[in-house]
């Protein structure tokens, strides 16, 4: 035996865990080994931004390569650069200085919900967006779609002006023809009968009043709203259990228990960058003694939420209503259910409530077959907590019907969780109806020949309307359509007319949260293409006097907003990006309509015909990086990895590993999924491990035709398999093996640590007894370093990241891409490993379970080593230590030996393999940071801490004659990260926040025992598990 | 005579038959470069130049693309690059090894080969400097590597194994290309006294350097070769330890590993043996040298690779069993990976061709058996390809962190850059042959019986004594 000491991992004491290999490595290790081998497995060839074609070798390349191929023998590197003159201001424009940054608070939509932006501009550019610290639904955090908002303003695909359709064709056209047309239009009206209004759901105060304008001058026109994801469902289920509409907003810092049914609350559903900041203040920790809230998440496909939930249920849509009941069933058990008596005098005072019909109508109520007991009675149990009492949430997905909602609302309300976890606010479109409704009834009226003339504002619904609504075919029927539209999509070229829309940072606008925060949008750069708002066009058919977005917006505020000095109010929430004056009117008594309550819990039971592989159960979400397909010519966003699948220019039919097999299906397997409605769709197959047996997730957005340069026609268009009947989900699904094979490209192909401390988690009761446990899963290092150790006197950066805090949400990998001018690469590219990402997301599967294993997320950056191992093999000393202690990249010096990626253990250097930045089109390029540099081909390239950011504060804080306050520099990372997991500052202030996180118990560095050193800290992952779930 | 000690020693009194005679070498060796090219020789030398050709035009194709045409990638930043680059310095290791330490060690068997083996080390050094130039991103800012002074008052970082290598390999390059040349100026006035053409005879009379045979000019020579061969004896030990530091410094598990220098010089006497041996087995057969090149000369080169491919499959196991006995779950995981893992393959090979075939010499009627050694010979060329490949690749396609493995596939580029190298090698190598005389002449004049022209220990004698002859005195 070996004499020395082994070297082994420590392992967490109490739950020994399996680590994971792939999973195909798993079900056949000699097939795996040939694909491995292989690396591409047989399919398709990908293209994307690098193309392949520009790597085969074609003859005119093949003469030019020969030409070079001589002078190469003669002359080396006597390249000249194109001679470029520029020109100054010769009047420089007010507050503007080049070089230096103004920032603008501003508001956009995402998920359907508000976000509150601060926008950096560039000598009139807008280069990047961070979240608003003043905006309730943002708290300073934003998403990933916001983030790449920024680069869909620039995209070069966009409309370029107005188009009218000349028989087949849509010929191009100018604004002011396209108004005389619509004036022309609006003459023709009369009252309207024959005039309907296809918009999404709005929440914008001045659009719903140009609205109102348009319906009081056509008081017989129409306003249907659709929206391929909404919140629909959510609002109408509110309106059951109210008897009322009303907005609802969740307060998740005060949830001691989260229920999410079907709900994907941290990702994709409305309000996540709030939502995700006070669901993890609620479980930050900083030392065992601090309290944490519990997340149970049942879902059907893995989401980000599932992945932070202490205890995930895979459990089919479709039985999420049942399993509600049951839970009310046991509820009621244990009394919880019982009659709330009149409370409050005055104005606060809320009625008594009588549970009496609910009790009956979930008595007895069983929960579905798959859903183990303890599922009901522990989490029922957690619920019922006294101590919990108002401290608690159940929320659920807004695919849901509203039947779900309305009961889950009554068990909050029973819960006493109104008022408290959950806040109402008067709704300000009152017009409720489920998803489909708008767009069903258009359909309707469409092929009842009752539609003259169709606007419809965005959106693409040719593509995303119900399939069997066949949207399409009805357009033809109206007289007259016009889509307002920032891309030529596919609705737009079967419309007679097509203007184009502004992107949201380059209008006039207000959007109202659902907990009654009301911001002003502002423009922060003309429109590039010209290019109207919603309410612009409705206000112009409504042949409005001003009908501006900015007369708009400022009309409507100044109804809203009280008082007599508007001028302030409106440069204070111009400046503040968000009203603080605005009051919500008041919602009025809110009762409980327990009839129809007890009704809709009736309705909920568990599917009729059992799910198997013959009657699979498809959902449908919205997609982590397109949403409904908005993104979709956004190459941040096609490359941006699915946080749970790592799948990169693509979206994949997500399966569990037992249905494949019972299938007979793999990965990179096409295969054909029926509806019962008899559409079928060819999509690749991905087994997610995690996923609920007998069902499919599909991720909408993808495919489509007509949606520029880079996105035209990736992925797989889903659309067609959805129907008004499975518009969230539905049953009935088949699938059938098409024999051919599709390639993937993945950011991460190996899914586990191989027993090995990186992603390092421990459940609460292990924390508790061993606080420390994270620095003692790694060696301690004993050898001596190479050189001299640096005293660092001045400032030592250093970034904590919280991996108790990460959601795995993504939005610190599109933030860093916007930051740093980080290229996309392109499909083929991943696939070859090639990814420019400064900072990754590391996803881990970790459990005993292999059906339904844990998530371990990890963002990994540079490491900023002490000791960086890149450095000393650098052969001409382009990666060297700032006197701070950060490792710069000289990119001018860097001659791309490849010596320094090799040596990182981290793997985090990014290598410029082919000229990823050379193809990017000139509009685009005006969105590039120009504080930090575009890097060449063959160039090294990695996380730099944001150094620019560094700098950029110092210089503020020298010529401000102070020293660097803790927070002056956010990285930006820290700053997209809506949950506040990220932090950055000097460990040599221990008063910084930076300092004292990286002195918690639950400290510990990334592989201490290779000895480099690292600056970045990780705080480990503490999962609440309810001692009742085990075993 | 004790300077055929050594020889003696092992069972020899003849290096070279008896009907050998002086005349007889000088015709057999020039003819070659005298005479038409034989139609053969043509055949050879159009595919090694097309393949060469094929690899100018996959470098220019790659200097205008960018690294991105080759497989290479993240986690594996370096794959056939380096491997041909580790490659071709092995094979360039046996030409300084027989001419330079054999020549110390006065291993007179050498003479028939050395001329060979030291071309070879040109050509293999001149094929994998390639590599290093043309790997780099940013190729037209290679140059930064070299300690030029500057107006940016940068030097190349002196910590990086990559800067030493530099040095390494271009003082090893300078000093062979100075050593074989040195060797040359006997035998290229050979030639030139032999020319009939005005032509011929310009060109080897300045590449003879006046070269008139004189004792004076002997006694340059020798002291000149032996100065020579003294300072790449150690070279032979440097370069290939320096090039391992490439790996063995850095902190992967699988490259960082203090056996390296060893078995990286091991390895690269073991390659270039192979490498010779096939060239020498192809260039007696074509050219008739079976009385210069005996199979005296091949046993012994045999019984070379067998003990440095036992050292090298001495290397492996000890590698094994150090990431077993050290306990470092990664190093551990590395070599299982290695032998089980993706890249299995590439291991077996190795193994097979390295390991296991050399040990078919240990039969005394194998290693006399022409057919059987130019097989194994070369499987070794394989093998030691592999045996980088292995290194380099397997390490670096799964490392620490299990969210950054990755596979490397070759690219077309890749494959024609490698083949290529090997079309260059040979171009090189086919001219060689037709213009240069392809055994040292004066060297194998040398062992004949009765023509001693130069013993050290005669001159030191004629020292003592005070007293200079101007011709050394037969050695029987």
């Amino acid at each position: 035996m070996s004499k020395r000491k082994p070297y082994e991992f420590a392992k967490p004491e109490k739950s020994g865990k399996v680590f994971w290999t792939s999973l195909e490595a798993k079900a056949d290790p000699e097939a795996f080994q040939a694909r491995a081998a292989a690396e591409f497995p047989e399919g398709v060839v990908p293209d994307g931004l690098v193309n392949s074609e520009s790597l085969t070798l074609k003859r005119r390349t093949f003469m030019g390569v020969a030409g070079a191929a001589g002078a190469l023998l003669g002359l080396e590197g006597c390249v000249r650069r194109p001679k470029e003159n520029i020109l100054p201001f010769t009047r420089q424009p007010e507050y503007v200085v080049p070089g230096v940054a103004l920032h603008y608070a501003t508001v956009v939509r995402s998920a359907g919900e508000p976000l509150g932006l601060l926008v950096t501009t560039h000598e009139g550019r807008p280069t990047k967006v961070e979240g608003n610290p003043q905006h309730p639904s943002s708290l300073g955090g934003t998403d990933g779609y916001t983030q790449a908002g920024i680069l869909d303003l620039y995209d070069p695909d966009r409309s370029k002006g107005p188009a009218k359709r000349e028989g087949e064709a849509l010929v191009d056209t100018t604004f002011a023809e396209a108004d005389a047309a619509l004036t022309g239009l609006a003459g023709k009206l009369g009252q309207g009968a024959k005039l309907r209004v296809l918009t999404a759901p709005s929440n914008s105060p001045s659009f719903l009043k140009a609205q109102k304008d348009l319906l009081a001058k056509f008081p017989q026109a129409k306003v249907y709203s659709y929206e391929p994801v909404s919140s629909a469902n959510r609002r109408a289920g509110t309106k059951l259990a109210l008897g009322q509409a009303a907005d609802v907003s969740v307060n998740y810092r005060r949830a001691k228990t989260v229920v999410a049914l079907d709900a994907d609350f941290l990702g994709t559903e409305p309000g996540a960058p709030r939502a995700s900041r006070e669901f993890f203040d609620a479980r930050r920790l900083s030392s065992p003694r601090d309290a944490m809230n519990r997340l149970y998440a049942i879902e059907p496909g893995y989401t980000v939420t599932g992945a932070s939930a202490d205890h995930r249920l895979r459990l089919a849509a479709r039985d999420a209503g049942a399993y509600l009941k049951a839970v009310a069933a046991e509820l009621a058990a244990l009394g919880v259910l019982a009659d709330i008596p009149a409370q409050g005098e005055g104005d606060a005072a809320t009625p008594a409530v009588s549970f009496e019909a609910l009790r009956g109508a979930v008595n007895g109520a069983k929960a579905p077959a798959t859903v183990p007991a303890q599922w009901v009675k522990s989490v029922a149990k957690d619920l019922a907590d006294p101590a919990a009492r108002g401290r608690s949430v159940i929320v659920v997905g807004t695919r849901q019907p509203a039947e779900v909602h309305a009961l889950a609302f009554a068990l909050n309300a029973a819960l006493g969780n109104l008022g408290r976890t959950i806040t109402l606010t008067s709704a300000l479109d009152t017009d409720v109806g489920s998803a489909t409704d708008g767009i069903t009834a258009l359909a309707k009226d469409l092929s009842a020949g009752a539609v003259d003339t169709l606007v419809i504002l965005g959106g693409n619904p040719v593509v995303d309307a119900p399939a069997d609504l066949k949207f399409g075919e009805l357009l033809a029927k109206a007289g007259t359509s016009i889509h307002l539209s920032e891309f030529r999509n596919t609705t737009s070229t079967k419309v007679s007319w097509h203007i184009p829309r502004a992107h949201a940072l380059e209008s006039w606008g207000d959007l109202r949260g659902s907990d009654g925060s009301y911001a002003i949008q502002q423009p922060m750069i003309a429109p590039l293409h010209g290019g109207r708002t919603d309410g612009e066009l409705v206000a112009q058919l409504a042949g409005a006097r001003f009908w501006r977005a900015h007369e708009l917006v400022r009309g409507t505020a100044r109804e809203l907003l009280p008082g007599d000095g508007f001028e302030q109010q409106w440069k204070n929430a111009l400046h503040n990006g968000v009203a603080r004056d605005y009051q919500p009117a008041a919602l009025g008594n809110v009762a409980l309509a327990t009839d129809a309550l007890a009704a809709a819990a009736r309705t909920l039971t568990e599917g009729k015909s059992p799910l198997s592989s013959g009657n699979l159960e498809v959902n449908f979400a919205a997609d982590p990086a397109l949403y409904d397909g908005r993104h979709g010519n956004n190459p941040w966003m096609l490359e941006l990895p699915d946080p749970l699948s790592c799948v990169s220019w693509d979206n994949a039919a997500y399966i569990s590993a037992a249905t494949a097999k019972e299938l007979g299906i793999e990965n990179y397997d096409v295969i054909t999924v029926k509806s019962p409605e008899g559409a079928s769709v060819d999509i690749v197959t991905w087994v997610l491990p995690g996923h609920t047996d007998n069902a499919i997730t599909l991720h909408l957005g993808w495919g489509a035709e007509n949606v520029g340069r880079y996105g035209d026609k990736v992925g797989f268009d889903v659309f067609p398999l959805r129907s008004t009947k499975s518009f969230g989900f539905g049953d009935g699904f088949t699938v059938a093996k098409t024999g051919k094979r599709y390639m993937l490209s993945q950011t991460q192909e190996t899914h586990s640590m191989e027993g090995r401390p990186i992603a390092i988690d421990a459940s609460y009761e292990e924390y508790k007894e061993k606080p420390d446990f994270a620095e003692y899963r790694s060696p301690v290092l004993s050898t001596l370093p190479l050189w001299t150790e640096v005293k660092y006197e001045g400032h030592r950066w250093s970034l904590v990241i919280d991996l108790n805090a990460c959601s795995g949400c993504n939005a610190c990998l599109v933030g860093c891409q916007a930051e740093n001018n980080v290229p996309s690469v392109g499909k083929e590219q991943v696939a070859r490993g090639r990814d420019m990402y400064w900072l990754r997301l590391d996803r881990y599967f970790v459990g005993e379970d292999e059906a339904a294993p844990q998530v371990a997320f990890q963002p990994v950056g540079c490491q900023q080593c002490e000791e960086a191992p890149c450095e000393n093999v650098c052969p001409v000393n382009a990666t060297a230590h700032s006197p701070e202690g950060l490792n710069d990249m000289a990119y001018n010096r860097c001659i791309g030996t490849r010596y320094c990626m090799n040596n990182c253990p981290y793997k985090v250097r990014r290598f410029n393999f082919l000229n990823f930045t050379g193809q990017v089109p000139e509009t685009t390029r005006m969105m590039y940071n120009p504080n930090v540099s575009i890097r060449m081909r063959g160039v090294m390239e990695k996380c730099s801490y944001c150094v620019q950011r560094i700098q950029e504060s110092k210089i503020a804080a020298k010529r401000d004659a102070r020293r660097l306050r803790d927070g002056d520099i956010r990285s930006a990372c820290q700053q997209a990260c809506p949950t506040g997991a990220i932090t950055f500052g000097d460990l040599n202030d221990p008063t910084s926040r930076v300092a004292k996180l990286s002195k918690l118990d639950r400290q510990y560095k990334l592989l201490p025992e290779v000895g480099t050193q690292p600056r970045t800290s990780y705080l480990a992952k503490i999962r609440n598990l309810n001692p009742e779930m085990q075993g | 005579m004790s300077d055929d000690a050594p020889i003696a020693a092992i069972g020899e009194t003849r290096l070279l038959p008896e009907h050998v005679s002086s005349k007889s070498i000088t015709d057999s060796v020039s003819r070659v470069t005298e005479t038409r090219a034989p139609r053969g020789w043509w055949y050879l030398f159009l595919a090694a130049a097309a393949l060469a050709g094929g690899l100018g035009l996959a470098i220019a194709y790659l200097v205008m693309m960018g690294i991105g045409t080759w497989g290479n990638n993240s986690p594996v930043a370096w794959a056939w690059d380096i491997t041909n680059f580790v490659w071709w310095i092995g094979i360039g290791h046996a030409g300084t090894l027989i001419s330079a330490v054999l020549f110390v060690f006065r291993q007179k068997w050498r003479t028939s080969i050395n001329r060979f083996a030291e071309a070879m080390t040109i050509f293999a050094v001149i094929c994998a400097l390639i590599f290093p130039g043309i790997h780099v991103g940013r190729i037209w800012h290679a140059y930064y590597m070299l300690p030029i002074p500057n107006q940016m008052g940068i030097w190349p970082n002196f910590k990086s194994p990559l800067l030493w290598d530099v040095f390494a390999v271009s003082t090893y390059f300078l000093v062979s290309l100075l050593f074989w040349f040195v060797g040359l100026v006997p035998d290229f006035a050979t030639l030139r006294d032999r020319s009939t053409s005005r032509v011929r005879q310009m060109v080897y009379g300045v590449v003879a350097l006046g070269w008139r045979g004189s004792n004076r000019h002997w006694r340059n020579y020798e002291r000149a070769y032996l100065i020579l061969a003294s300072i790449s004896t150690p070279l032979v030990f440097s370069v290939h330890s320096v090039v391992s530091f490439d790996f063995a410094t850095s902190v992967m598990p699988g490259w960082h590993t203090t056996i390296f220098p060893p078995y990286f010089v091991a390895g690269a006497v073991f390659s270039g043996f192979a490498m010779v041996m096939t060239l020498l087995l192809i260039s007696r057969t074509v050219f008739g040298l079976h009385d210069i090149v005996t199979m005296k000369h091949l046993e012994l080169m045999n019984k070379i690779m067998l003990l440095t491919g036992t050292l090298v499959g001495y290397a492996y196991g000890m590698e094994f069993f150090i990431a077993w006995y050290s306990g470092n779950p990664y190093e551990r995981y590395v070599f299982i990976n290695r032998a089980t893992g993706p890249y299995w393959w590439a291991y077996w090979s190795m193994i097979t061709c390295n390991v296991i075939s050399p040990q078919l010499f240990w039969s005394k009627r194998l290693r006399t058996s022409i057919p059987v050694m130019f097989v194994v010979s070369i499987f070794i060329n394989i093998g030691m390809w592999f045996e980088r490949f292995v290194i380099i690749v397997t390490s670096l396609h799964r490392d620490f962190l299990p969210s950054s493995w990755g596979n490397f596939s070759p690219t077309i580029v890749d494959i024609m850059i490698y083949a290529g190298s090997i079309g260059l090698f040979f171009t090189l190598f086919l001219l060689f042959i037709r213009w240069i005389p392809m055994i040292a002449m004066a060297e194998v004049k040398g062992v004949l019986p009765g023509a001693q022209p130069h013993h050290a220990h005669h001159d030191e004698e004629h020292e003592h004594a005070g007293h200079h002859a101007p011709v050394a005195a037969p050695a029987e």
